[in-house]
C-alpha cells in the first residue's frame, strides 16, 4: 500500500467499520427480520415467512401513513413559514445580538427533549391555566380538550422541531446580500413582495435543508404523539413500538419500520440523484 | 555578481505534475551562496511550487536538489536547513510572539539561555521587544509578517525562502518591508530566495531574477538585462509595459543598423539585437518610456525614427502622464515624465497630432514571440 | 429604507414560545399543590421528595456513565472520521461521508429499531453496553461535523511552518494541530454528552431490563403518572446542568475562534 493509502486507511477505518456494524447491517437487518416468522413469546423464528410483509395489508396501515404524512406535511410547512422571518430577523441584527439571538434560540433544545414534552403536557392539561383561559373567552368547548388532540401534536411537534428549521435559514440568510431587497423596493416591489420575490428564492438552499432536517424526522416521531396524542394521532412510529413492545412481535415492528425506511431513503436517494444529474 | 558565487542551491531538471498540469517543467537553476535570487512570475507559473519543492512540502516527479553539495530532494522539511517566510505568515495563534520565534530552537533541542539570547537578538532585530508576550492576533499585518521572518531566521538556516512575503499588506507599508528585508538581508547575509508576481518587488530586492511562465523559465538575469534585454515578448510585457511592433527586414545597413518595414506603420531604422538578413521577420519590443512626443517635427537623423501620430487617450499620473497614440494601423503607448515639459508649454491632448520620437537603439528584438503576451500589456481601464 | 418590524416581532413571539413551557415548569417546581393549575405557594417539598428516590439517582448515574463513555469513543473516532474526509478525496471517502451522514438524517425510531435487532440477531444481552454503542454511533456523526467544520477554517499552513521548523509529523500534530483543534473537538465531546444524555428513544429500544437511564425512567413516572411534580423539580435542576454547559461550552467556542 502506498503511504498515502496507509494513512487515510488508519484515520478512516475506526468510524467506517463502526458504523458499517452499526448502522448499514442493521438496516439490513431490519429488511431481512422482516421476512422471519414470529414466535409467540417475542423472539424470531428460523425460516422464512411472508406473515409479517402479509400484516402490512392491514386496513388500519393506510390510514396511519396518510396521517404520518399530514402531521410531518403540516409541521414542516408551519415551521417554515415561521422560521423565514425570523431568520430573516437575525441576520439584520448587529452581529453581537445576532450571536445573542442564535444563542437564544439553541439553548432551550440542550434542555431534554422528555421534559419538554412534559412540560407541554401540563400547560395543555385539561384543567391548565390554558384550557381554562380557552374556555373563558368561549374558543374552547366545555367538553373539548386540548392533550390527546392532533393538533396539540402538532404544536409540540413545531416547538421541538422550529430551531431545526431556523438554524438551516439563518446560515442561508446570514450570507443573503440584503441590497438585494433595497435594489426591489428600487424597482417598485413592496415590501413583502420584495420579501417574497427576491429574499425567499435567496434562501432556497436553506429552505431545503429546513425541509429535510424537519419532515424526515417527523416521519420517525414516536415520542410526541405517544405523550401528548390520542388515540387517533398515533403515527407509524407508535405502531412500531407497539407491535415491539405491546406485542412481541418483532418480524412486523422490523416490516413496518422496513417501510418507513423505504419512506426516509427515498428522497434522499432521489435528492443525491437529482444532484448527480 | 552571479558567476564568481558558483551554484549553492542547485535544481537539476526538476518536473512536478499535478495530474494533466504540468506546474513545473523540466526546470534547471543555480542559486549562489548570500544571492537574493527572485522567481517572478503570473499565479500559475509554477513559483511557488518550485519553492515548496526546496522547503520539502513537496517532492520532484523527477529531477534533484541540491544544497551546498548535498541531495537533498526526498529529505523531510523539518531535517533541512532551510526555513520559510509564508504568504499569510502561517503564525501559530495559540503561542506568543516569543514562543512563535522560539519554537525551532526548542525542536532543536537548545539550551534554555541560547534560546533565551537567540530570541531576544530576533526580537531586536525586527524590532517587536515590546511586544514579545502579546499573541499573533493582537499584532498588524506588517508586525505580524516581521515575526515570520524572525521566526525563520532565528534557526540560521543556509537558506531563507520567502514566499509572497508582501502579498497581503497595502502599498506604502510593502515599500517600508522591501527596505527592512533588504537591511536584514545585509546583515545576516545568507541567501534568499524570494517568490512574487510583483515584477517591482522583484526588481527592487533581487541580485537575479528568473522570470516564470507556464512551468518553465524564460529568463534568468539581473534586473536591469531582463528590463532592457528581455528575451521573450512574455518577460518584455510582464516586466513593465511595453509596445510589440511586428515587421520585415528590407535592408541591412551594415553590422547595427536595418531597415525594416512594419506594415501599416511604414519602414523604421531599427538596431541589430542578433544577426538579421533581408526577408526576416522580426518582433520588435519598444518600451513607453522610450518615446518621445512631440508637437512639432524634429529634425531627422540617421538613427531615429519619426512617425506622426493622433493622439487618442490620456491618462494623468502626476509624475508622468501616459499617451495612447495612434499611428496609421498600431496603436503606441509613450510615457512623458513631466518636467520634459516647460510650464507654459501646452501639454498634447486627446485629438492632437504629435509626432512620435525613438533612437533605433531604443527598441529591442526578440528572441521569441507569442502574440497572446501582447494582452499583457495595460490597456487604459475602460472608465478612466 | 427602514427594514420592516414584523421580522423582528416574529423572533421575538418565537422565543417567548420557546422559553414559556420551560419557565412553567421551573415556577411549578416550587408549587406546593400537586396539581399544575393551582398555586399552592411557594414550596421546596418536591426536591426533598427528589432526593428521596434512589431509584432516579441511580438512574442519573447510569446516564451520566454511558454520556461520558459515549462521549470520549465518539471523540476520537469522529475526529479521525473528519480529518480523513477534510484530508483525502476519494470514491472511499465518498461512502465514508455517506455513511456518517445517514445517523444523521435517519429518524430515532429507526435508529432503535434496527440496533434492537442487530443486537437480538447477535444474541446480545441489553445493558448499559448496548446503549453506550448505540449512542455513539449517532454521536460519533455530530462530532465529526463540528470538528469538520472547524477543519475547513484550519489554515494548514501552520502546520508546514512546524515542520519547517524543525518539528516532525508526530511534533507538528501535537504541539500544534491538537491545541489549535482542543476546543472544536471538545465542542463536539460537549454535544455529544448532551445529546447521550438526553436520548429517550433509541436507548428505549436497546435498553435491558433494569438498566434504565434518565429519561427512560422519568418517561415511564410521566406514562404511570407517577411523582409528577417531583418530574419538574428533577427538570429544574437539569435545566441549570444544562446551562452550566452551555456557559462553558460557549467559553469554549469563543477562546477556538480567537485567531487572526
Amino acid at each position: 500500500m502506498k503511504p498515502q493509502r496507509k494513512s487515510e486507511f488508519l484515520a478512516s477505518a475506526p468510524s467506517f467499520l463502526w458504523l458499517a456494524m452499526f448502522v448499514l447491517v442493521p438496516v439490513l437487518i431490519i429488511f431481512g427480520i422482516a421476512f422471519r416468522p414470529a414466535l409467540a413469546g417475542g423472539g424470531i423464528g428460523s425460516g422464512w415467512s411472508l406473515e409479517a410483509i402479509r400484516a402490512l395489508a392491514d386496513p388500519s396501515y393506510p390510514i396511519l401513513l396518510v396521517r404520518t404524512l399530514w402531521v410531518s406535511f403540516i409541521t414542516t410547512f408551519a415551521c417554515i413559514l415561521v422560521a423565514l422571518p425570523v431568520a430573516y430577523a437575525m441576520a439584520r441584527l448587529t452581529p453581537i445580538w445576532r450571536s445573542r439571538a442564535l444563542l437564544l434560540v439553541i439553548v432551550p433544545f440542550w434542555t431534554n427533549f422528555v421534559i419538554r414534552v412534559f412540560a407541554w403536557q401540563q400547560i395543555l392539561h385539561a384543567e391548565g391555566y390554558l384550557a381554562q383561559m380557552l374556555r373563558a373567552i368561549g374558543l374552547l368547548g366545555e367538553n373539548d380538550r386540548l392533550l390527546g388532540t392532533q393538533a396539540a401534536v402538532v404544536m409540540v411537534s413545531i416547538y421541538t422541531y422550529l430551531p431545526f428549521a431556523i438554524l438551516p435559514l439563518f446560515a442561508a440568510a446570514e450570507k443573503f446580500d440584503f441590497g438585494l431587497l433595497d435594489a426591489a423596493r428600487d424597482l417598485g416591489s413592496k415590501p413583502l413582495g420584495a420579501f417574497v420575490q427576491v429574499f425567499i428564492p435567496g434562501v432556497r438552499q436553506g429552505i431545503i435543508t429546513a425541509v429535510l432536517v424537519v419532515f424526515i424526522p417527523m416521519l420517525g416521531s414516536y415520542v410526541i404523539p405517544d405523550m401528548v396524542g390520542g388515540a387517533d394521532s398515533q403515527m407509524i412510529g407508535n405502531k412500531i413500538a407497539q407491535r415491539n413492545f405491546n406485542d412481541r412481535n418483532l418480524p412486523e415492528a422490523a416490516a413496518l419500520s422496513g417501510a418507513l425506511a423505504l419512506l426516509v431513503l427515498a428522497p434522499m436517494f432521489l435528492k443525491r440523484k437529482g444532484a448527480e444529474a | 555578481m552571479s558567476d564568481e558565487m558558483g551554484s549553492f542551491l542547485r535544481f537539476e531538471n526538476i518536473t512536478r505534475k499535478f495530474g494533466s498540469f504540468t506546474a513545473v517543467n523540466e526546470v534547471s537553476l543555480e542559486i549562489g551562496q548570500g544571492e537574493t535570487f527572485s522567481l517572478l512570475g503570473p499565479s500559475g507559473c509554477g513559483k511557488t511550487t518550485l519553492l515548496r519543492m526546496a522547503a520539502g512540502f513537496d517532492r520532484p516527479d523527477s529531477g534533484r536538489i541540491f544544497l551546498d553539495g548535498k541531495d537533498i530532494t526526498l529529505l523531510p522539511p523539518e531535517l533541512r536547513p532551510v526555513n520559510t517566510v509564508f504568504q499569510n505568515y502561517a503564525l501559530f495563534p495559540h503561542l506568543s510572539i516569543r514562543d512563535n520565534i522560539a519554537f525551532g530552537p526548542k525542536m532543536a533541542k537548545h539550551d534554555r539561555a541560547s534560546i533565551q539570547r537567540d530570541v531576544d537578538a530576533m526580537l531586536e532585530l525586527v524590532d517587536l521587544k515590546s511586544h514579545a508576550n502579546q499573541k499573533p492576533s493582537q499584532l498588524s499585518g506588517g508586525q505580524k509578517q516581521r515575526v515570520a521572518i524572525a521566526r525563520a531566521l532565528v534557526n540560521k538556516p543556509k537558506v531563507l525562502l520567502l514566499d509572497e512575503p508582501l502579498a497581503a499588506l497595502d502599498l506604502k507599508l510593502r515599500q517600508r518591508l522591501l527596505v527592512e528585508l533588504d537591511a536584514i538581508h545585509d546583515e545576516v547575509g545568507i541567501t534568499f530566495i524570494y517568490v512574487t508576481h510583483d515584477q517591482g518587488e522583484a526588481m527592487s530586492i533581487s541580485d537575479r531574477i528568473a522570470v516564470m511562465n507556464k512551468g518553465v523559465i524564460e529568463q534568468i538575469g539581473p534586473p536591469a538585462e531582463i528590463y532592457e534585454t528581455p528575451r521573450s515578448s512574455f518577460v518584455a510585457a510582464f516586466i513593465g509595459d511595453t509596445n510589440f511592433l511586428d515587421g520585415r527586414i528590407t535592408e541591412v545597413i551594415d553590422r547595427q543598423f536595418s531597415r525594416c518595414e512594419v506594415c501599416g506603420f511604414g519602414t523604421i531604422t531599427i538596431e541589430n539585437d542578433k544577426p538579421v538578413a533581408v526577408g526576416d521577420l522580426i518582433h520588435l519590443s519598444l518600451r513607453p518610456e522610450k518615446l518621445n512626443v512631440l508637437r512639432e517635427m524634429p529634425n531627422p537623423a540617421i538613427s531615429q525614427n519619426i512617425v506622426r501620430g493622433e493622439v487618442e487617450d490620456v491618462i494623468y499620473y502626476g509624475s508622468h502622464t501616459r499617451y495612447w497614440i495612434r499611428c496609421g494601423e498600431w496603436k503606441l503607448c509613450a510615457e512623458m515624465q513631466h518636467r520634459n515639459f516647460q510650464l507654459n508649454e501646452s501639454r498634447p491632448k486627446w485629438g492632437d497630432e504629435v509626432w512620435l520620437s525613438w533612437q533605433a537603439s531604443d527598441g529591442y528584438l526578440l528572441d521569441q514571440y507569442r502574440a497572446e503576451d501582447e494582452e499583457l500589456l495595460t490597456l487604459p481601464d475602460e472608465d478612466a | 429604507m427602514k427594514p420592516s418590524r414584523w421580522p423582528l416581532a416574529c423572533l421575538i413571539s418565537v422565543l417567548v414560545f420557546f422559553y414559556l413551557p420551560i419557565g412553567f415548569l421551573v415556577m411549578n417546581s416550587f408549587n406546593a399543590s400537586r396539581f399544575a393549575s393551582k398555586w399552592n405557594g411557594f414550596s421546596l417539598r418536591w426536591y426533598e421528595r427528589l432526593f428521596e428516590r434512589h431509584d432516579l439517582l441511580a438512574a442519573l448515574m447510569n446516564s451520566l456513565k454511558i454520556a461520558t463513555y459515549a462521549s470520549a469513543i465518539s471523540m476520537i473516532l469522529g475526529t479521525a472520521a473528519a480529518f480523513a474526509m477534510n484530508r483525502y478525496r476519494s470514491r472511499f471517502q465518498q461512502a465514508h461521508r455517506l455513511l456518517v451522514t445517514v445517523p444523521l438524517v435517519l429518524p430515532d425510531i429507526l435508529m432503535g429499531m434496527s440496533l434492537l435487532l442487530l443486537f437480538v440477531s447477535l444474541g446480545v444481552k441489553l445493558n448499559l453496553i448496548t446503549i453506550t454503542v448505540a449512542h455513539v454511533t449517532f454521536c460519533l456523526s455530530y462530532v465529526a461535523l463540528v470538528v469538520q467544520a472547524r477543519l475547513q477554517d484550519f489554515d494548514f499552513h501552520v502546520v508546514e511552518a512546524a515542520r519547517d521548523l524543525g518539528a516532525t509529523k508526530f511534533q507538528a500534530f501535537c504541539k500544534i494541530t491538537l491545541p489549535l483543534l482542543a476546543p472544536g473537538i471538545l465542542a463536539g465531546g460537549l454535544l455529544a454528552f448532551t445529546l447521550s444524555i438526553d436520548d429517550y428513544v433509541i436507548t428505549y429500544f436497546v435498553k435491558g431490563p433494569g438498566s434504565d437511564t434518565l429519561p427512560t425512567l422519568v418517561y415511564s413516572m410521566i406514562k404511570k403518572s407517577k411523582d409528577l411534580p417531583v418530574i419538574n423539580a428533577l427538570s429544574s435542576l437539569v435545566l441549570v446542568a444544562t446551562f452550566a454547559t452551555v456557559a462553558v461550552s460557549q467559553r469554549l467556542t469563543r477562546s477556538g475562534t480567537v485567531r487572526d
